[in-house]
């Protein structure tokens, strides 16, 4: 690939022919705020936030411009700081954003950036439009409009990762809003809830169910781990709160789905840590089941075992093992019913 | 586009309703959301019931300086409807709206898709009792003041280039273009490298007379090369209020424009043409369409074009009502069959346009121009203008003049030539206190600016654009705060709300007209005013959120003083008060 020289910031830096100037930054650890951008998705181009300056004169929006030999991008000055504040201030009086009340509160790009840039309350002469606010038609997910900033992400997300189209937006100008299928409730609407829109939106516009009321961002704890659904091998950021709950599940970019999740994995984890949930064998004995020990039950197991495959020859007996245990038990799963069992009958839920 | 007009024709209550519209999502296999996004954008559909017959009022500059106000009374009384209103029988609903393309004849409003002018009281009441024996139909049947000829002011003697033929030739037999001379340059084309045309057209200092001024020659030249399909693309959308040269040159010589996209197509290497014409303009549809149907039977356009190797054809797109889709890449977008956003740049059109491919975006006056420069040479074109705005320009009076309409006059006209002799002067009794120029996207002309000439550099150094060429002459009567009102009003109704700046810019700056307007203003708002509209001019996506700055502060420039007067709560503005009464009575903006 033809390598570019250009600067940024007064830095030498080299980029490649169709790389644009947002992503050089990134690539060298310069941040370049913005909102509407997201490298999953294409190019959107329409928060205007990330305008950077380019050799000295033109502005030009970093996520969309392509990267020539010799440019000179500056990130930041008055002006930029003066646009990008006005840009901001201009979002907030759009809508109707509380943080004390949104389940985002704390992950938020939009608050993040209005911190930086040091943007004070709206003074409330411009009025907001109210928006759709939909929390509860949906097992999975909460919509709360009056907190979007119409960045088109979750349109994105669906039409072009889930490719479900369920989003879009609707009207014109200052009554843009978003639909999901035509103008349907999110709970009525072709949504698989896979949670993609939830988790590229960059504010507390769409956000899950699971979040409310546990725990607040910061004190959430992400552990990585490997989807137990499937063959694909998700990994799955885990967030728990300081009671050890789970309170969600994000799709990891770096791993095979690169951040995608379907329902199961998004959704799917409320089994861990449910009081349903078995911990002790439990042994059927006059029709009902009762509690044993791990002695007795595997005992029974062997036993009853050992009694098939006499009576009946080892090809009578089979075992369907779980993805939900790791590949070393499933190894030893099948190593016992072949070696010890000595059949060939074999499967596991993931091979589907 | 057209799958859904005729649906909703079909209604007969001027709606698509969801059960319908579903049907269409699933037969065309795109997910609903699309067609709600679809449907929610372009100002034509509504997704509720309306009424047998529409009524649109235009309520843009020209029309509203002609009195528009006053037609929306007139209907209040004889049917009862306000804004937003219909009739209990079913019969009409009311609807304002922004420029219909009739300046000259303002104030107009388009019933279904018929559109009517010089409208007074009076006239009004004969026009809709004679709808109440129609049936809404797909055919336009326009009244006869806004036949394109009608509009064209012949007196007293002009450069007419694009407009020798007009009202000479017939616009519906091809025989009579062919028989002045039409189709010749495109024979002389032809016979032509294609290398050469673009040289001539180069050569010619023509620039692009939609908006921007771009030398039409450059931008044939920068399209992509290479074995691929390439478009023309005609930008017919005309919708900067106070224009409406496109409509009147389509209307009445359509063969004209077939042949200068012909011209651009071999140059280019394009097989395909596309006019993008706004759906309002049914006369200009029908008459193009059979015009392209002629010149196919006369194997002037298909395959092997005239006998040459070169094949050439044109469709027709219609526009749904969005000022935004003249924007080149919105229309594009339009074209598509999506929401008519605008597309950042780069990649400009020239390299990934229609469908991704090579695609040229030129204006309808602009390729009109082409055969003429063919035919007669660049020289013959530059020999009139100014040094680098060469050619003749067409200019679209209207306001408070004795004689609106358009003329054709070497670029760099003067206000004082325009109006003074071609729109012989205000009404008697009536003085001159600033002209519109550019339409909504230009400026405010005072009377210091009478010599100015009108070309396309020119004004740009008093922070005014010439535009599409629109003149609106306003009187003293006319309250500058009240007509900036109107121009907000139409810039938040028009964005298309993709990008930040323009989508809330509008709305704040609409919001803080209306605070003069209703006097509740504070002289702080003024400059509040100009803060939002630099930051739009700064970080808007396209020019439609880069523009309204311009109007603001030319405006401020010469009334200032009347912003002040209007931050009094005591001050008498009986205009602003129709303005806030008519227009704003049925909430909505
Ligand atoms: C908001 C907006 C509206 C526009 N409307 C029109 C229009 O109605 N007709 C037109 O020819 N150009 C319009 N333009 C300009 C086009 O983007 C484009 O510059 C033009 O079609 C190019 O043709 P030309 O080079 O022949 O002028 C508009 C631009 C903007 C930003
Ligand atoms: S959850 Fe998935 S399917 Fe549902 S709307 Fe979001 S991205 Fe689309
Ligand atoms: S819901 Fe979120 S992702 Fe979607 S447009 Fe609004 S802010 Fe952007
Ligand atoms: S400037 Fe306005 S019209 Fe243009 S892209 Fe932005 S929102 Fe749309």
């Amino acid at each position: 690939m033809e390598s570019i020289q250009l600067t940024i910031n007064g830095k030498q830096l080299a980029g490649h022919r169709g790389q644009t100037i947002l992503e050089v930054a990134g690539e060298n650890n310069i941040d370049i705020p913005h909102l509407c951008y997201h490298p999953r998705i294409s190019k959107t181009g329409a928060c205007r936030i990330c305008l950077v300056r380019v050799n000295g004169t033109m502005l030009k929006t970093a996520c969309t411009e392509p990267v020539i030999a010799d440019m000179d991008v500056v990130t930041e000055d008055a002006e930029i700081s003066q646009i990008r504040t006005g840009l901001l201030e201009m979002l907030l009086s759009e809508g109707c954003h509380n943080c004390l009340y949104c389940e985002w509160n704390g992950e938020c790009e939009l608050q993040r950036l209005c911190q930086k840039y040091d943007v004070q309350e709206p003074s409330g002469v411009f009025k907001n439009r109210e928006r759709t606010v939909d929390t509860e038609s949906s097992n999975g997910l909460r919509r709360n409009e009056n907190r979007c900033i119409l960045c088109g992400r979750c349109v994105k997300a669906c039409g072009e990762i889930q490719m479900q189209g369920v989003w879009n937006f609707t009207g014109r100008g200052s009554s843009t809003t978003l639909t999901s299928d035509m103008f349907a409730k999110l709970g009525d609407s072709s949504c698989v809830m896979c949670g993609t829109c939830v988790q590229l939106c960059p504010t507390g516009a769409l956000s899950f169910q699971t979040v409310l009321g546990r725990g607040q961002a910061w004190d959430l704890k992400k552990e990585t781990s490997v989807c137990i659904y499937c063959g694909v091998g998700c990994q799955i950021d885990f967030y728990t709160n300081k009671e050890g709950q789970l309170v969600k599940a994000i799709g990891n970019e770096n791993g095979p789905n690169e951040g995608h999740l379907c329902v199961k994995g998004r959704f799917g984890f409320d089994f861990v840590q449910s009081d349903k949930r078995l911990t002790k064998p439990l042994i059927k004995k006059n029709g009902k089941f009762e509690e044993a020990s791990w002695d007795e039950a595997l005992d029974l197991v062997s036993s009853k075992l050992t009694e098939i495959k006499s009576k009946s020859g080892p090809d009578s007996i089979m075992a369907f093992s779980s993805a939900k245990c790791t590949n070393e038990e499933n190894y030893l799963m099948q190593k016992f019913m072949r070696a010890v069992i000595g059949t060939n009958n074999v499967d596991h839920c993931a091979r589907l | 586009m057209l799958i859904l007009r005729d649906l909703e024709v079909q209604s007969g209550k001027n709606m698509l309703d969801i059960q319908t519209l579903r049907g269409v999502a699933e037969e065309m296999n795109i997910p609903e959301s699309d067609v709600a996004g679809f449907v929610g954008f372009y100002t034509m559909f509504n997704t509720k019931p309306r009424a047998k017959f529409l009524i649109r009022v235009c309520k843009s500059g020209p029309c509203h300086v002609m009195g528009s106000t006053t037609i929306f009374d007139a209907i209040q009384k004889h049917l009862g409807i306000g804004i937003g209103e219909g009739t209990k029988d079913g019969m009409f609903f009311l609807e304002k709206c922004e420029c219909l393309g009739v300046c000259s004849v303002a104030p107009a409003m388009m019933i279904n898709y018929d559109i009517h002018g010089n409208l007074t009281p009076k006239r009004i009441v004969s026009i809709l009792n004679s709808y109440k024996k129609k049936k809404p139909s797909l055919m336009e049947d326009c009244g006869k003041e806004v036949e394109g000829k009608t509009c064209v002011i012949n007196e007293p003697r002009q450069t007419k280039r694009l407009l020798e033929n007009i009202g000479v030739v017939d616009p519906l037999r091809i025989d009579s273009y062919i028989g002045k001379g039409g189709y010749e340059s495109l024979k002389k084309s032809l016979a032509m490298d294609p290398s050469k045309i673009i040289d001539t057209v180069k050569d010619s200092g023509l620039r692009g007379r939609g908006g921007a001024g771009f030398p039409a020659g450059m931008k044939w030249s920068f399209v992509g090369k290479g074995p691929v399909q390439k478009y023309v693309i005609c930008n017919a959308d005309e919708g900067e209020p106070g224009t409406f040269k496109d409509r009147i040159l389509m209307e009445e010589n359509p063969h004209l424009l077939i042949e200068g996209m012909a011209i651009c197509g071999f140059a280019i290497d394009a097989s395909l043409g596309y006019i993008y014409v706004r759906g309002e303009y049914r006369r200009s549809i029908e008459r193009l369409q059979v015009a392209i149907d002629q010149a196919r039977k006369k194997g002037i356009l298909g395959k092997n074009i005239l006998g040459s190797k070169f094949s050439f054809d044109v469709i027709i797109k219609e526009g749904g009502g969005a000022y935004v889709c003249g924007e080149e890449t919105s229309l594009i977008n339009s074209m598509e069959g999506k929401r008519g956003y605008p597309r950042f740049k780069p990649p400009f059109p020239g390299g990934a346009g229609f469908n991704n491919l090579p695609s040229n975006v030129n204006n309808v006056e602009t390729l009109m121009s082409v055969p003429l420069i063919i035919e007669k040479g660049a020289g013959w074109y530059k020999s009139v203008g100014q040094p680098n705005c060469s050619g003749t320009k067409l200019y679209c009076l209207s306001g408070k003049l004795n004689r609106t309409g358009m003329v054709e006059l070497p670029m760099g006209a003067t206000l004082k030539e325009i109006i003074n002799v071609y729109g012989k002067g205000l009404p008697k009794g009536r003085k001159f206190k600033f002209a519109q120029v550019g339409g909504s996207a230009g400026g405010i002309l005072g009377k210091d600016l009478m010599d100015l000439p009108l070309d396309i550099d020119q004004p740009m150094k008093q922070g005014v654009t010439l535009g599409s060429g629109v003149v609106l002459v306003c009187d003293e009567g006319t309250c500058s705060v009240d007509f900036l009102l109107q121009i907000l009003s139409f810039f938040e109704h028009e964005s298309c709300g993709q990008c930040v700046p323009c989508r809330v810019g509008t709305a704040h700056l609409h919001h803080l007209a209306r605070k003069f307007a209703s006097r509740t203003a504070v002289p702080g708002d003024i400059d509040l005013m100009v803060e939002k509209a630099t930051v739009m001019k700064k970080a808007s996506l396209c020019a439609l959120g880069q523009s309204p700055i311009m109007p603001i502060t030319t405006m401020l420039k010469y009334f200032r003083k009347e912003f002040l007067q209007h931050c009094d709560p005591k001050h008498k503005c009986p205009q602003c008060d129709r303005s806030l009464s008519r227009y704003y009575a049925g909430g909505g903006h």
